[in-house]
Order: structure tokens, then C-alpha cells, then sequence
């Protein structure tokens, strides 16, 4: 499979501190990659770079071969690298179906003065985006909330829909920031189920999680940071035997990393 | 089809409280001789659009108290144009609103990136630049203003007279409030569309999370920047016809306290409902003016009225008759 | 030059104890304070009542101010600022709430003590001359009094018990609450702090300046302006806002008299060019 995306040499300082120091690695097209690590070891602000949410203070990303570093985060949305949050983020006030609905915008054919005066074009668009929305929500199990207050969801339900408005951007590669996180067991297994299902859509997909087991079961290849830097990179196997990581963990807190 | 009836429903009241305002205010007020009311309700319709500006900003998620600055930019511009250079007070109109925009798009770029209370700080300061800059261009003349704007002249096409030259009807006080009554339908119009298009569904957006928008490739800086460029638009036009309106205008035409108006104005009317601002400005105009009887205690039974209403309505008027949102 | 400097001194020392009241209630509460100046107009008439008109002692006179208005601070922060708070659902509200406030301030001062400009006989007279300096001394007195009561808020609000609760507060409100910080008797307490500081530099200010009811709403706008600069919630920022907007008016006021009324003009210009680097200030949290 070929690369879709090049990491190379990718730094980030806030200040004295390097949140990402020096990392390269590479993402193969639909495969699944989890980037774990330590809390604070940088893997959110990897991401944030990845999305050019954040600038790089050295080295880049690149998307099929094209820098994507550097730019504005609807730029990378608008070639095909979309990020949801760690934190809870939806448009609140919307109902559950508006904000997938919103959340086309890179599909439009319409303009905005088309949208305003109702063009042809701003007319079929709106109709796509009703009928996609409607895919969307019911692939993500979402289907009998559309019309509910998209504050009022369930915390699973809530992730749920992050990863509904980011799929409606037909990303090529997402970015999952802790998609289980706050999950119960049954959650869990359900979301693992959505994650493989996007890359049978024909995503590429990276992760960021702390839930373990659920890593070790979902990953093609893991990406292990510990304060900025990459301490090791291979598939779950791998990773759960490298000294290391394991050192990296236990030198953190004394948590499982799920062996 | 449930969905079209309430539309026609729209349209037809729509419709009719045009009609209201256009025929059976100016037949109240002939019938009781109290044609003063024709300056009132004229300001109210002015000052209503110059709000709807503000409303714009709220909705993309920003405190503006800004909009007196673009009021007071509108009027001089178009004071200017016709003084200094004869040009035809209705094209001053729009070249007023798109000198705003224009100056709006600079200012924008760099203030658009503030937001919650900075935001207002800087619109607020903005205000008292725009003050203290007609003060001190040569162009504006000073404290002492642009005065005796000569009234707008008549448009004809092909020889015939469109709108007369206002100099020459008989009551000019009507002829102004029929164009602010047009002018204030045309922009709640156009506010309603933007509002309930995929356009009011973007600025939502942008109000409720701007990091998720841009994450979905909405271009924010962009639509930010078009949005405060319409609501200075509206500023620059309601200013513009304020000057003609009182042939005049001075530095302290649009202060401070005038831009915390506009805000209060969007407030009380409620920022979740277009016709918000509009309800807002008129109950707040004609509150202060029938308050005019109680003499020096004017502003303090004002004032402590809206304090009140604030405890009691703290999401303005509109949230008494209109429930929550409807989705698209 | 030097002359210049005791100026923006004098100047920056009075406005950046406005402006820490203005940042108090702004960390606390996240209430950006319009009725702020007004509280400063209202210190003011209180000085100008009891130092000018009864002709009671000026220590005296300071210390109505500043109790007057802590329990006008306290009794908006109860009954206003709370309640609304608690039921709107969009935090602005109570920005119109602040701004009703101002006008309802406006209005009783404008009944109780009329339009005209009111002053009070001078603490100290005499100047104090030197080569360099010319100062009178009442300016010095105020200065220096300014300056160590800038010190003693912030000994208080970093080593007393309500100091140091109220930083939590400010910091974060619902972790403070979870460590057993009294919220509203705090937020309580910060409102009429801050209320305090505007009334006692509007007291100070009376013995140079006089009062009159209309500078409240200017008075609010040099506060913004300096919160702005320092960055909003920060004790350190409004400290240096005001200080760096004393020195700028005082050079402002000297370089550019030949041009007219355009030091504040030149001072919004620079502000703007600084806010497109900096937007939240020299020391501001992030959309705080
Ligand atoms: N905007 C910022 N400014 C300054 N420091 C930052 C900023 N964002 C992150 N950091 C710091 O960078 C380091 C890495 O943070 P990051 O959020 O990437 O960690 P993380 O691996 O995602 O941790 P977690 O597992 O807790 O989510 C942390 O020490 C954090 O404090
Ligand atoms: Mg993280």
C-alpha cells in the first residue's frame, strides 16, 4: 500500500518546552494507526499539526507527496485531513442532524451568494446533504436522533457524532483524538466497530488513545511518544514486547498498557 | 405541505404589516394631526437597521459595540459626497455603506481574531476613534460638523420623475419615513433569508464552536470578515440617512452610548430571532420617549426598567411569545 | 524629559488601580464591568460631599468613599449580577445588565449632585520644584498614596485568606468550588473590592481634578483600554496597562500638543497594531 501521509522531522515548542520533538514516521492509505503515549507526551499537539491547527517550529506533513503543514485548518480539511477533538466538541445548539448537515460544507457545489439567493445548484446541494446527513447518522448508529438537541446526547452518543460532522467532510484521513475515552465496555466495542468500518469506507484513520486493549485490538501499526519524542514504532506485537515502552509507561505511573 | 402554508402565512403578514406602516400609520397620523410621529418612527426604523447590523456580529459569535463608528463614518461620507462633490444623496446611500464595508474588511482582519469581551473592548474603542478622528481630519470639520446638507434631490429616468426631490414635496417628513420604512423592510428581508440559508447555518457555526468549523473547512476568517463587512454596510446606510435626515452631523452624532444602544437594542429584542432587533429598538425608542414626561427622572426609571427586565427576561422580549428555534 | 516620566507616573499609578478593580470583577465574575467609571464618579461625589461640603477630614472622606461603594459593589453583585447569571442563558447578558447598571448610576448622580464640574479645596498646596521636576505636591501625595495602596492589594490578594480564595476562584471556578472555596460569598467580595478601588481613586482624584456625572463613561474607556493592553483578568496586566497608558498619555501629551487632540488617537492606532500581534494583551489568558 502506498504512503498517504509523511511525517517528517515534525517539531513543536511552546516556549521552553518541545511538545514534539523531531518525529517522522509514515501512514499507509486505509490502514489504522494509533499514536499512544504518556499524558502530556505531545500526541494531541501531533495531531494539531498533522491538521495545521497549529504551525510547525520545524520540519512538515505531507499529504500525497503536497505539504499540508503549515496552512489553515480548513485548507487541510479541504484536501482531506480532518481531526475531531479530545474534548467533547459539537455544535450545541444544533439539532443532531443540522450539525451533520452543517458539517458538509467542503461538499458544495454552491456558492455562498448561491446558497443565499437559492441557486440550482445550492438547492440539489442542500438535498445531498439531507440524504448523506441521514446515511451518516444511521451508519453511526445516530439514526433515531436527528432531531434531538445535540447538547441533550448521551456522552457516547456525543463521540459518536464528533465522528459523524467529520465524516461528512469525506475525508480521506481522520484523525480520532481519545474516541473512547469516558466509554463503558459496551460503548467501547461499539465504537471499535465504527473505526473499522471507516477504514472499509476507505479512510485511513489515526488514532490517539489510552484505552489499551482497545488499541492493541484495533492497530495495524502503533506510534509510541513519550515527552515529544518517538520512542518506538511497529505493530501491536511489537510494541507490547518493546523495553522501551514498557519502561516509558511504568516510568510514568503505574498503569497496564493492557499485556 | 404543512411546511408551504406557514410560509404564505410569512409572506401575507409580512405583507400586510408593510402595508400598515406604508397606508394606515400615515392615515392615523393626518387623523390626529400628531405628525411628529413621523420622526420618531422614522428614527426607529433607521436605528432598527443600523441594529440588525449588530445582530449580524452576534450571530457569528461577536460582542459588537462598534457599530456607532460606522454610523458616524456612513454620515460623514455621504455629507462629503453631497457637500463637496454634488453627488446625488441616493447613490451617496450605498457608496456610504460600502465605504463602511470597505473600511470594515481593514479594521476586520486584524480585530475578527478577538473574541468574547476583547472583542467588545476593542468595537468600544472603536467608537470613540471614529469620534475622535472627525474631530481632527480636516475633511470633517471639526466639532463644528457638516452642516445645511441640502435636503436629497429628485431621480429621474428618461424624464420622468421617479422620487421627487424632496426639497419640493410637500412633506418631507413623510417622504423620509417611507424610505426608512423601505429601506428597514428590504434589510429585515434580507436578514431573514441570510438566516434561514445554509449561510445563517455557517455563522451558527462559527457563533457555537469555531475550532469545530474550521475543522469541517469552513473558512472562518473569511465569513467572519463578510459578516462585519454587512453589519458596517447597514451602519454606514442607517447613518447615512440619519445625516440627510437632520441635514446635519457632528462628531457626537453617534457616541458611545449610541453603540451600547445598538447592542442593548439586539439584547432586549432577544439574539436568537431576526426580528429582534427591530421589536428591541422600538420598544426601547418609544420607551425613552414616553418616559420624556417624567422630566429629570427620564433616565433613571429607564434605566432601572431595564434593569428589571433583564432580572426577568433575561433572554429578551422575543423568548415571551416565541418558543426555542425551529431547525432548518 | 524627567518631567515627562513623574507625569506618566503620577498618571499610570492612579489608572492602574483602576483598572485592577476593573480585572478583579473580570476574573471572578467574567463580568466585563461598564459601570466601572461610574463607580469612580460616584467615590468621587462622596469625597467631594463629605472633604468639600461638610469639611471633614480627607482620610475620612476616602474611607466613605471606598465603604459606600463596596456595599454598592456587593449589593449588585447579590441581587444583579448573580441572578442573571444563574438564568440567562447566554453570558453577555450581563454586559447589558452592566451597561443598565452605568445609566442607572448615571441617573442618580445626575439628580443628587446636577451636571456641574465640582471641586474641592486642595489637600496640600505648594509645588515642589527642582531643575528637572515640577510637581505640585498634592499630585505627589496622591501618586504615592495611589502606589501603596496598589501594594497593599497585592499583599492582600496574595497572602490574606480571601486574597488567596479568590485567586482560586479566578483561576478556576468550579475546581475552587470542589476545594471548598464559598463562591458567591467571594464573588461577593471581589465585586465590592473592586467596586472599593474605582471609589477610592475617584476620591484621590477629586482633591486635583474635580468630578462631574458625564466622565464615567470616558473613565471606563481608558479602563478598557488599559485591561486591554495587559490582557483582561491578569493582576500583573492591569498594573502594566496602566502604567504603560499614564507614560503614553504623559509623552503623548507633550510631543504631539502642536497637533492637536490626537494623543488618544495615536494611542488607539498603536493599541490596534498591538492587538493584531498580541491579541490578548502582554500577559491575557487565551479568550479569558
Ligand atoms: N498551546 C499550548 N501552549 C503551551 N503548552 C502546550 C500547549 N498545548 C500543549 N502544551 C504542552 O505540550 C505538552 C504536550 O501536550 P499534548 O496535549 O499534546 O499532550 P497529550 O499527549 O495529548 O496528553 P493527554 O494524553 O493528556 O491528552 C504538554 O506538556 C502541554 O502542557
Ligand atoms: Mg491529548
Amino acid at each position: 500500500m502506498p504512503d498517504i501521509l509523511e511525517i517528517v522531522g515534525l517539531t513543536k515548542r511552546f516556549g521552553g518546552l518541545v511538545a514534539v520533538n523531531d518525529v517522522s514516521f509514515t501512514v499507509r492509505e486505509r490502514e489504522i494507526l494509533s499514536v499512544i503515549g504518556p499524558n502530556g507526551a505531545g500526541k494531541s499537539t501531533l495531531f494539531k499539526l498533522i491538521s495545521s491547527f497549529l504551525r510547525p517550529t520545524g520540519g512538515e506533513v505531507r499529504f500525497k507527496g503536497e505539504r499540508i503543514s503549515g496552512l489553515a485548518p480548513h485548507t487541510a480539511a479541504r484536501k482531506g485531513v480532518v481531526r475531531t477533538f479530545q474534548e467533547t466538541t459539537i455544535f450545541k445548539d444544533m439539532t443532531v442532524r443540522d450539525n451533520v448537515v452543517t458539517a458538509h460544507h467542503l461538499r458544495s457545489r454552491a456558492n455562498l451568494a448561491g446558497f443565499y439567493f437559492g441557486s440550482a445548484a445550492a438547492r440539489s446541494d442542500l438535498e445531498a446533504f439531507g440524504v448523506s446527513a441521514d446515511e451518516i447518522l444511521a451508519f453511526l448508529g445516530l439514526g433515531a436522533m436527528g432531531a434531538e438537541t445535540a447538547s441533550n446526547l448521551p456522552h457516547g452518543h456525543l463521540r459518536a457524532l464528533g465522528i459523524a460532522i467529520a465524516l461528512a467532510t469525506n475525508p480521506s484521513v481522520i484523525l480520532l483524538d481519545e474516541p473512547f475515552a469516558g466509554m463503558n465496555h459496551d460503548e467501547t466495542r461499539r465504537a471499535l466497530e465504527i473505526v473499522r468500518k471507516l477504514r472499509e469506507r476507505g479512510i485511513t484513520v489515526l488514532l490517539v488513545e489510552h484505552d489499551m486493549p482497545a488499541v492493541m485490538n484495533i492497530s495495524d501499526r502503533i506510534v509510541v511518544l513519550n515527552f515529544g519524542q518517538k520512542i518506538a514504532e511497529g505493530t501491536p506485537a511489537e510494541i507490547q514486547q518493546n523495553p522501551k515502552v514498557i519502561e516509558a509507561y511504568l516510568g510514568a505511573e503505574d498503569e497496564s498498557i493492557g499485556l | 405541505m404543512r411546511k408551504s402554508r406557514t410560509a404564505t402565512l410569512r409572506i401575507v403578514s409580512a405583507i400586510l404589516f408593510l402595508l400598515a406602516l406604508l397606508v394606515a400609520v400615515p392615515l392615523l397620523i393626518s387623523a390626529t394631526g400628531r405628525s411628529d410621529l413621523y420622526y420618531t418612527l422614522t428614527s426607529v426604523a433607521l436605528l432598527s437597521i443600523i441594529s440588525a447590523g449588530v445582530w449580524i456580529t452576534f450571530y457569528i459569535g461577536r460582542i459588537n459595540i462598534g457599530q456607532g463608528a460606522y454610523a458616524l463614518m456612513g454620515g460623514y461620507v455621504s455629507a462629503i459626497l453631497v457637500m463637496n462633490y454634488g453627488v446625488s444623496f441616493w447613490l451617496t446611500l450605498p457608496l456610504a455603506g460600502l465605504f463602511c464595508a470597505a473600511a470594515s474588511v481593514l479594521i476586520g482582519l486584524p480585530i475578527l481574531r478577538l473574541r468574547g469581551v476583547y472583542f467588545a473592548m476593542v468595537t468600544l474603542v472603536l467608537t470613540e476613534v471614529a469620534r475622535l478622528l472627525a474631530l481632527a481630519l480636516p475633511i470633517t470639520n471639526g466639532a463644528s460638523g457638516i452642516v445645511s446638507i441640502p435636503l436629497p434631490t429628485g431621480i429621474s429616468l428618461f424624464g420622468l420623475t421617479l422620487v421627487p426631490g424632496f426639497a419640493t414635496v410637500a412633506n418631507p417628513r413623510l417622504a423620509f419615513y417611507i424610505v426608512a420604512v423601505l429601506l428597514m423592510a428590504l434589510c429585515f428581508l434580507g436578514l431573514y433569508r441570510l438566516a434561514h440559508s445554509r449561510i445563517g447555518q455557517l455563522c451558527q457555526s462559527l457563533q457555537q464552536n469555531e475550532e469545530l468549523a474550521s475543522s469541517i473547512g469552513v473558512n472562518i476568517a473569511y465569513l467572519r470578515v463578510i459578516a462585519y463587512a454587512l453589519s458596517s454596510f447597514l451602519g454606514g446606510v442607517g447613518g447615512a440617512m440619519f445625516a440627510s435626515i437632520s441635514q446635519s452631523i457632528y462628531p457626537s452624532s453617534f457616541t458611545v452610548a449610541d453603540s451600547v444602544n445598538f447592542m442593548l437594542n439586539c439584547f432586549l429584542g432577544g439574539l436568537g430571532y431576526v426580528l429582534g432587533p427591530m421589536l428591541g429598538t422600538f420598544v426601547l425608542y418609544f420607551g425613552w420617549d414616553l418616559l420624556f414626561q417624567t422630566g429629570e427622572f427620564q433616565l433613571l426609571i429607564f434605566s432601572t426598567l431595564l434593569i428589571v427586565l433583564m432580572l426577568v427576561l433575561p433572554n429578551g422580549l422575543l423568548s415571551l411569545a416565541l418558543p426555542r428555534k425551529r431547525s432548518l | 524629559m524627567e518631567q515627562v516620566i513623574a507625569n506618566g507616573l503620577y498618571l499610570g499609578a492612579q489608572y492602574a488601580l483602576i483598572a485592577l478593580g476593573l480585572t478583579l470583577i473580570f476574573a471572578l465574575m467574567n463580568v466585563l464591568n461598564f459601570a466601572h467609571g461610574q463607580m469612580y464618579v460616584l467615590g468621587g461625589f462622596v469625597t467631594y460631599t463629605i472633604y468639600g461640603q461638610l469639611k471633614l477630614p480627607f482620610v475620612l472622606a476616602l474611607i466613605c468613599s471606598g465603604v459606600t461603594l463596596a456595599i454598592v459593589g456587593a449589593l449588585m453583585e447579590k441581587f444583579l449580577f448573580r441572578t442573571v447569571i444563574r438564568r440567562s442563558k447566554r453570558e453577555e447578558s450581563t454586559m447589558l445588565l452592566a451597561a443598565a447598571t452605568a445609566f442607572f448610576l448615571d441617573a442618580i448622580m445626575l439628580l443628587l449632585f446636577g451636571e456641574k464640574q465640582r471641586g474641592v479645596p486642595k489637600i496640600i498646596s505648594g509645588v515642589f520644584v527642582s531643575d528637572r521636576v515640577i510637581l505640585p505636591y498634592d499630585r505627589i501625595v496622591v501618586g504615592v498614596v495611589a502606589i501603596l495602596m496598589i501594594a497593599a492589594f497585592m499583599l492582600f490578594m496574595q497572602y490574606s485568606k480571601p486574597g488567596r480564595a479568590m485567586r482560586a476562584l479566578a483561576q478556576d471556578r468550579v475546581a475552587a468550588q470542589l476545594m471548598g472555596v464559598k463562591v458567591e460569598r467571594y464573588s461577593m467580595i471581589g465585586f465590592a473590592l473592586g467596586a472599593m478601588l474605582a471609589g477610592v481613586v475617584g476620591g484621590l482624584l477629586v482633591s486635583i481634578t474635580g468630578v462631574n456625572s458625564g466622565i464615567g463613561g470616558p473613565i471606563s474607556i481608558k479602563a478598557f483600554l488599559m485591561v486591554m493592553i495587559g490582557g483582561a483578568g491578569v493582576v500583573g496586566g492591569a498594573i502594566a496597562g496602566g502604567f504603560i497608558l499614564g507614560m503614553m498619555e504623559s509623552v503623548g501629551l507633550a510631543t504631539l500638543r502642536e497637533y492637536g487632540d490626537i494623543t488618544y488617537l495615536v494611542i488607539f492606532a498603536l493599541l490596534m497594531i498591538f492587538l493584531s500581534i498580541r491579541p490578548h494583551g502582554l500577559m491575557g489568558k487565551p479568550w479569558g
